[in-house]
């Protein structure tokens, strides 16, 4: 299989590596604007990686990874779904997620399979709420949160996303808010540990609800500090740093068991780039052998997810589950 | 403008900018009343959790 990874940064950086050390995969082709940054990463790969000189997808590969800035990855989505590739996208802006999957019918037609938000959050945090639903009869909440940034472009989002407006799922209709807002207290697995969350741009209840029919409640928060919020709407005031720490995801399914009520909390603890490529990496390595169905969707929708999560804590991504939790009826 | 009306608008004034520099050193600075969950704890998934295998697997 030949992989074209485009941006090479924090975590596009890490997914060509995976991809390089993969027995499945021949030639990896890494396209970033940044020549000087391009040729140190590709020179760090080994033979079967190679510097694309082009911004643009020519269909020189079989599987696309676009790990470009959020925001900036739907024209190499597009331009991949045309030349009929399997097309793995780490965004985690909401727009560009609407408009992500709303290529699923030009991807049917094309052959194409279209992995939306394979990072850490959204992409680990859909595929640890699709491994919880399994132990439920019936879904009937799924909350999600997430501390820490990964690279310079990932501190930027998440920056953007507390001044932007928060997409939840509420019986039935989507309810806009403002980021910054709904402060919860949540427990991430360890170092991490309690965390004030609030409401942000997030999309992982774009690509939740479709793949949960029936859910009433779905939302999405993000670990911040009080001065996040207060800075929030103004342009970030010092740069971001090139690496962030350890960060976490958490994910809360509420729902049926029978006659009980059920709670599943799982989590992970990484740092927030090397998470996401180790997710991304799998995600296209798992819709090449699996030759995923045509369309566009989320993690969310994975029929296997034990599959990838097996391959991913292979790789040092293990998930965690909370316990304690007493089941009610 | 009478002088009682100034003066109420000073106090006014004064009464609301106080309470917006109250507000903005809560906003920043916070008040740590977390309390940790008193039972329970994380406990990493096993390969047999993960694979399905429930021979394998560990508790819950």
């Amino acid at each position: 299989m030949r992989v074209a990874v485009f941006g090479a940064g924090a975590t596009g950086a890490r997914i060509a590596r995976k991809l390089a050390t993969s027995a499945e995969v021949e030639q990896v082709s890494v396209h970033d604007p940044d020549s000087q940054r391009l040729e140190w990463v590709v020179s760090s790969l080994g033979p079967t990686a190679a510097a694309a000189e082009s911004p643009a997808f020519e269909g020189e590969a079989d599987a696309v990874v676009v790990a470009t800035p959020s925001g900036t990855q739907l024209d190499i989505a597009a331009q991949a779904v045309d030349a009929g590739a399997t097309v793995v996208t780490t965004t985690a802006d909401p727009g560009e997620t609407r408009a992500l999957l709303a290529l699923d019918r030009r991807a049917r037609s094309r052959r194409s399979a279209v992995v939306v938000g394979a990072g850490y959050m959204p992409g680990l945090s859909c595929l640890l709420a699709r491994f919880a639903a399994a132990e439920l009869d019936q879904v009937d909440e799924i909350h999600v949160a997430k501390a820490g940034t990964g690279g310079p472009a990932c501190a930027r989002q998440h920056h953007r996303s507390l001044s932007g407006m928060a997409v939840d799922w509420r019986d039935g209709e989507w309810i806009r808010r403002p980021g910054g807002s709904g402060r919860e207290l949540c427990w991430f697995p360890d170092p991490v540990s309690g965390r004030d969350c609030y409401r942000a741009a997030l999309p992982d209840a774009l690509l939740l609800v479709p793949a949960f029919p029936g859910v009433s409640r779905v939302t999405a928060r993000l670990a911040a500090t009080r001065r996040d919020r207060f800075t929030a709407p103004l342009p970030m005031l010092r740069p971001p740093h090139p690496e962030g720490g350890v960060g976490a995801v958490r994910v809360e399914i509420r729902g049926r068991l029978g006659p009980e009520r059920k709670v599943v909390v799982l989590g992970s603890c990484a740092q927030p780039a090397a998470a996401a490529s180790a997710v991304a990496a799998a995600a296209v390595l798992h819709a090449r052998a699996c030759q995923s169905e045509p369309g566009a969707r989320g993690l969310a929708a994975i029929e296997q997810p034990r599959v990838l999560l097996a391959a991913m804590a292979d790789q040092g991504l293990r998930p965690s589950r909370f316990e304690g939790f007493a089941t009610f009826t | 403008m009478s002088a009682g009306l100034v003066t109420l608008i000073r106090r006014a004034l004064v009464a609301v900018l106080t309470g917006m520099a109250a507000a903005a050193v809560i906003r920043l600075r916070g008040r740590q009343r977390a309390v940790p969950p008193q039972t329970g704890g994380w406990r990493e998934l096993d390969d047999g959790e993960l694979t399905g295998d429930e021979a394998s697997a560990g508790p819950g």
